[in-house]
């Protein structure tokens, strides 16, 4: 939030610490993405397949695919609004903002959730099976509806909460508990879906190993005039809800009394302890939402109606687990950054595949983008400290009693302690 | 020939936000045993880390025998003979004794291969020709502080160093041990090694130094000799005022049982003993009672176990009548105990969090600060403006000052305005003066005082004997996790405290209640 | 028995020198979650200069050379890789999980934008053959005709099985006699637990944590390598099946010990073994595949070798020693 400058009476935006994230995410984007046109440079002219304008068009749809509208009839790419692939973009930001969400929660708790993708498979087992179920029963779709969501959220959430245990009760390493669970649950779910035939679409040829899409038993979103704005594409109502809950989060963590439990656990777990909060509860209720988050994710894009479900996964971990990391860091693990940072995730993935589909480049450069922006968000720390230190500068010497940066040894072994926690023991 | 073995001159070493060395002058005799004295803060820390090589000062020179030298890391200052022991000891827990000594001066052979055999050798005579028994295989983590310390006495010897620097060497000895290791200095000395003695404690500088330089505020103050002053001038140069070297108060008048404790028992996390074993005692209300020991023989899970912070194995305790054995830590703090914790960083604060938002810690679930879960932020503000004030808790954007940038002073007042403020028949004070300057000292002492001239009940642990003597009604003493002892402020000497602290005199089970 | 002996150490051998990848790293301090991205990485940069030793005209009879040449680029370019991992962690103090994500999430990306770009497909295995013609050590190695048997335990070691094998077992102990006995490995120890004592010591904590990275990144880059010959017929797709990862529960399970991440290694090649071959499985040669029998789903078995590390985890945690300073940046400034 910009601040009024109390001598000057002028709005200093770049003061703010919001604003410093802010800077520091577009710095990462843009390293990021010139990364990306760079690769694209280089592959293009080593290829002999590839000419100059292939590269030319190639670094054009990096940085504006989503505009793209396919090519001319002389052969040249094209530019304008598609509503197509922004809606496409909106539908597919949507896991992406749930599982950023999961993410963010987990990070304010100082926890550090790799396991969405875990969540969201097991979000993915209870949608379908209840929404199919109840459909088939005949109840009303509505109720269905409402049903297959929560139940992803709460197998999510229940799952969630194993390595919130693991690290209260144990103190193991979150980590490495959500890599393990990862992978128990891709195995459960194909399991789950294995032993269940009926769940299986062996009506649709060219289906087989597919589950049956929600949409044949009518348990679908609402599409909330999305499909009126973005006509063809496959945006729903399911980006409000995603909206909503980013906003429901931001409250739930700023503004309530839980929420300050939650994030004094996150700084400083000791003590958070000592002030009588519930350290155990408080990471195990953090990493159940966090769970909840993440099959949100999955519940919201298989209820969307235009999805279908590969079941056999259990050697694949679905990539909107991970991608949910890349988006809580580019927004510096706010809520409603989140939504800005998801929808934009979600654009690079358009603008990938129309790299696929245009070019002879394909949508990998899409993931590398996305790989060096969680690495920048190294250097946005460095960006953040050197912004925030020319602030303390232009405020001048501001603490009556300068904190002795160097001689109170105990102030260092104090800080070096709080920071061996947060490394932890695995 | 230089009459000086190393000299400092005008060293200035800036960290951002402040100067923490300003042109100061040091100047060490070569036999001598030089004391550096300064309170927490005055720069001297930095001032040998300069000359161990740690940090590059901005200006002034460093000399030796004379010549101009540059010292640019620890190798550096190795190669010409000097070498440190420093407060916190930088050892290597899981090494053992003779990897700690040897590691960074270490012999090998073909491809790099270590040969402890000869370096075993040299450590064992040096630990016999200078009376520093260690057991050279034995784990760092597995002996005692004063073991410990010998090992990095031993890391010195073992780089041939002429020059020893010993930062706040005594912090964790008893005073028997301290007086071992004057001992053990003045052979130093007279060997002809020279000897720069970091310390505040004006006992010791009177008992062993030739020479004192004093520093305050980063500033040099001036050197004198030991055998020309006295230690209330030495207070007042270190200080820059005059300083009340006793604490006053009235009498105490205790009155009813407040906190009641029967059989407490605490595991250890560090080894298979418990950390406290059976310990019985009382607070009244309206008394100091002091809880004193050397560190690490069960004090601060006696206290974790008293909070709540770690689960008590066996025991009973009783807050105004109420059995708060099994309660949470939150139930134990709406009992009626506020606590300042030992550990500012580690349990007193959430450094990432504001001001404001830190002096809540404890009441943030209170009505007054919430609505149906909601935080109240107009009330929360209001709050913290007037604990801020009434305690004058200094920062640099009053309540919304992020606490990690404030000074460690600062921090603790903020503690103690949230824990006194509170206003509980019961107070558990755990060294509440550490790291604090002289002046920031007084006002938590005097704090202290007056919470008991209230009529509260006040436990206090302390590491600091000045701190125990001064402040406390009635002492226990607590060595290996049980109290050993009970005796009057009034009717005791450090030197008998010390025989309790190390273990050496302990009282009759019988006379432990009422002695 | 041979034969499930042998696939046991196939799968063993590669968890055990990436778990010591582990070690190596965070002994330094440093904790190394992207061992994953870096085996990844590995295993497409050894298909890749397999087959670019096979475009260059080199033939079948010079596979254990190619095999060695290319297993040591691997190497090289698993330090290469993990030098990001190390400058973010070491010289920007970056937060070293999110550090080693970001790799995870390279590695992938990269791969297979690569593969796509070389073959069009997702998959990518050598010019022509498969790993067992070209670098399986058989009888015919010797000169023996097809199907000639050394005996029990001649057959375990020489019969069908792959030179890396005891490379990485080699490599594995030189690497565990340089971390225990020599001035390098003690320092390089000293960073992991207390890098304010070594640096007061004259010991270069940034030096022995590169080195400590670099040597990781070359382990695990062979690891992948040796993965993706052994288990994979030398192909690449951007995937190396979760083993960096099981690597790291082997690292904390064998408390970060070389010889008890050797056990742990064989404990965990066993499940995944069981759980790669189970339904032909034929335990004690009577022609009945008895894991098949019995019935129980393959997903149990796929699950075991994470379900026994969060039990083996949930149990050990009390004891384990992890590297105290492991995870923290190292700031000269702040002593």
């Amino acid at each position: 939030m910009p601040r009024k400058d109390p001598i000057t009476g002028k709005l200093k935006w770049y003061k703010s610490e919001g604003a410093v994230a802010v800077y520091s995410a577009l710095i990462s984007i843009l390293i990021g993405m010139a990364v990306g046109a760079i690769i694209v440079i280089v592959v293009g002219m080593s290829k002999s397949n590839i000419s100059t304008s292939g590269v030319w068009e190639g670094i054009k749809l990096v940085f504006l695919g989503v505009f793209s509208t396919g090519r001319d009839s002389a052969g040249q790419l094209t530019f304008g609004f598609n509503g197509v692939n922004i809606g496409n973009m909106l539908f597919r930001a949507v896991p992406l903002i749930m599982t950023g969400l999961s993410v963010a929660v987990a990070f304010k708790t100082g926890l550090f959730n790799i396991g969405a993708s875990g969540q969201y498979l097991m979000g993915t087992m209870g949608t379908l099976s209840v929404g199919l179920w109840l459909g088939w029963s005949g109840c009303p779709k509505g109720i269905a509806w409402l049903c297959a969501f929560l139940a992803g959220i709460i197998l999510g959430a229940l799952w969630g909460a194993i390595p919130g245990i693991f690290k209260a009760y144990l103190n193991i390493n979150e980590v490495i508990t959500c890599i393990m669970t990862n992978w128990i649950a891709a195995n459960l779910v194909t399991w789950w879906f294995d032993a269940h035939e009926t769940f299986k679409n062996s009506a649709e040829g060219g289906k087989v190993g597919y589950i049956i899409p929600l949409k044949n038993v009518g348990v679908v979103t609402p599409k909330l005039l999305m499909d009126k704005i973005f006509s063809g594409s496959q945006a729903n109502g399911g980006i409000w809800i995603a909206i909503i809950i980013a906003v429901a989060m931001w409250i739930m963590m700023t503004k309530t009394t839980f929420g300050y439990e939650l994030r004094a656990c996150g700084a400083n777990r000791h003590a958070a302890k000592y002030a009588g909060i519930n350290d155990k509860k408080s990471i195990i209720l953090s990493m159940a939402i966090a769970g909840g988050l993440a099959a949100a994710g999955a519940s919201l894009y298989f209820l969307s109606g235009n999805t279908e479900f590969y079941w056999s996964t259990y050697q694949k971990l679905p990539a909107e687990g991970f991608n949910g990391i890349p988006v809580a860091l580019l927004a510096a693990n706010h809520p409603i950054g989140v939504i800005f940072s998801g929808i934009f995730m979600s654009m690079l993935n358009i603008s990938g595949l129309q790299l696929k589909y245009l070019t002879a480049y394909n949508e990998y450069i899409a993931d590398i983008i996305i790989a060096v922006i969680v690495y920048l968000s190294a250097f946005s720390m460095l960006i953040k400290t050197i912004l925030s230190k020319k602030i303390k500068h232009d405020h001048g010497n501001v603490n009556a009693e300068p904190a002795p940066a160097a001689d109170n040894k105990d102030e260092a072994a104090g800080v070096k302690e709080n920071e061996t926690e947060k490394g932890g023991q695995k | 020939m230089s009459e000086y073995v190393i000299e400092m001159n005008h060293i200035r070493k800036e960290f951002p936000g402040i100067v923490a060395n300003d042109d100061i002058t040091l100047q060490l005799k070569k036999g001598e045993i030089h004391a550096l004295l300064g309170e927490n803060g005055a720069g001297k820390s930095t001032l040998m880390s300069v000359l161990f090589g740690l940090y590059q000062p901005e200006a002034g020179e460093i000399k030796k025998d004379g010549k101009v030298v540059k010292i640019n890391n620890p190798n550096d200052a190795t190669a010409l003979g000097i070498g440190m022991v420093h407060q916190h000891f930088k050892l290597i827990d899981v090494f053992t004794v003779l990897d700690n000594i040897i590691l960074g001066a270490e012999t090998t052979g073909a491809l790099g291969f270590l040969k402890k055999k000869e370096a075993r050798e040299k450590v064992i005579a040096l630990s016999e020709k200078y009376g520093l028994k260690v057991d050279v295989d034995a784990k760092v983590e597995d002996i005692t502080v004063g073991m410990q310390q010998r090992v990095e006495i031993l890391k010195m010897l073992y780089r041939d160093n002429e020059i020893l620097i010993f930062d706040e060497p005594t912090a964790v000895l008893t005073p028997q041990e301290i007086d071992e290791l004057m001992e053990i200095m003045r052979g130093f000395a007279k060997e002809g090694k020279s000897i720069l003695f970091i310390t505040h404690k004006l006992n010791e500088i009177m008992a062993v130094s030739d020479r004192v330089t004093v520093l305050r505020k980063g500033k040099y103050v001036g050197t004198v000799n030991t055998k020309d002053t006295n230690k209330q001038e030495l207070s007042n140069m270190m200080v820059g005022r005059p300083v009340q070297l006793e604490i006053h108060k009235k009498p105490a008048t205790p009155g009813e049982t407040v906190l009641k404790v029967e059989g407490l028992t605490v595991p250890s996390k560090i080894h298979k003993n418990n950390a406290v074993n059976n310990v019985s005692f009382e607070v009244h209300a309206g008394e100091i009672l002091c809880i004193a020991g050397i560190d690490g023989n069960g004090q601060t899970e006696l206290v974790y176990g008293l909070t709540g912070l770690e689960k008590a194995s066996a025991g009973t305790i009783t807050l105004n009548g109420q059995d708060i054995s099994k309660s949470s830590i939150r139930q134990r703090a709406l009992a009626g105990m506020s606590h300042i914790p030992e550990d500012r960083h580690k349990h007193g604060l959430v450094l990432g969090y504001t001001l404001e938002q830190n002096l809540v810690l404890q009441k943030y679930k209170e009505p007054r600060f919430q609505n149906h879960g909601f935080i109240r932020f107009d009330e929360v503000r209001k709050y913290a403006e007037k604990l801020i004030k009434d305690f004058d808790v200094r920062s640099g954007q009053g309540p919304v000052t992020i606490t990690r940038s404030m000074s460690g002073g600062n921090q603790q007042k903020a503690i103690i305005a949230r824990e006194l403020d509170r206003d509980e028949p019961l107070l558990v004070a755990v060294q509440p003066t550490r790291g604090l300057d002289v002046g920031a000292i007084e006002n938590v002492h005097k704090s202290i005082v007056a919470e008991r001239d209230k009529g509260h009940a006040v436990l206090l642990v302390s590491l600091e004997l000045e701190e125990v003597m001064g402040l406390s009604d009635r002492i226990l003493i607590i060595y290996e996790g049980e109290i050993v002892g009970e005796v009057d402020p009034k009717n005791t000497t450090p030197e008998e405290l010390g025989l309790y602290m190390s273990g050496a005199k302990r009282q009759g089970k019988e006379g432990e209640a009422n002695a | 028995m041979v034969f499930l002996l042998q696939q046991m150490m196939l799968y063993a051998v590669p968890l055990m020198i990436v778990a010591l990848a582990g070690v190596c790293a965070e002994r330094s301090g440093v904790i190394n979650l992207a061992l994953e991205g870096i085996m990844i990485f590995g295993a497409f940069m050894g298909v890749v200069f397999v087959r670019m030793f096979q475009e260059g005209g080199w033939t079948q009879d010079q596979g254990q050379l190619i095999m060695l040449i290319s297993l040591l680029l691997s190497g090289l370019c698993g330090i290469a890789f993990s030098m990001l991992l190390a400058f973010s962690a070491i010289n920007l103090k970056a937060d070293q999980t999110i550090g080693g994500t970001a790799l995870n999430m390279l590695a992938p990306a990269l791969v297979m934008f690569f593969i796509y770009m070389i073959v069009q497909q997702n998959t990518m295995g050598m010019a022509q053959g498969g790993a067992a013609g070209w670098f399986m050590i058989k009888p015919s190695t010797f000169g023996y005709p097809k199907g000639y048997s050394f005996g029990p335990i001649g057959d375990f070691f020489l019969n069908k099985v792959y030179l890396t094998t005891y490379i990485c077992i080699i490599i594995f102990i030189l690497v565990s006699i340089f971390l225990y006995k020599t001035k390098t490995g003690m320092r390089l120890r000293s960073c992991g637990e207390n890098p304010q004592a070594a640096d007061s010591l004259g010991i270069n904590v940034y030096k022995m944590r590169y080195l400590g990275v670099g040597l990781s990144g070359f382990l695990a880059g062979i690891g992948g390598f040796t993965f993706s010959m052994t288990t994979a017929n030398m192909t690449s797709n951007g995937d190396v099946a979760g083993y960096g990862f099981l690597a790291l529960a082997v690292m904390i399970f064998g408390n970060w010990t070389p010889l008890n991440i050797a056990g742990g290694s064989i404990l965990f090649g066993l499940f995944k073994c069981i759980a790669a071959t189970y339904s032909t499985l034929d335990i004690n040669g009577d022609g009945v595949f008895a894991l098949n029998e019995i019935g129980i789903s393959p997903y149990v078995y796929r699950m075991l070798p994470y379900v026994i590390t969060l039990v083996v985890l949930a149990f050990t945690s009390k004891n384990s020693r992890v590297p105290k300073a492991e995870g923290i940046p190292y700031d000269k400034g702040m002593r």
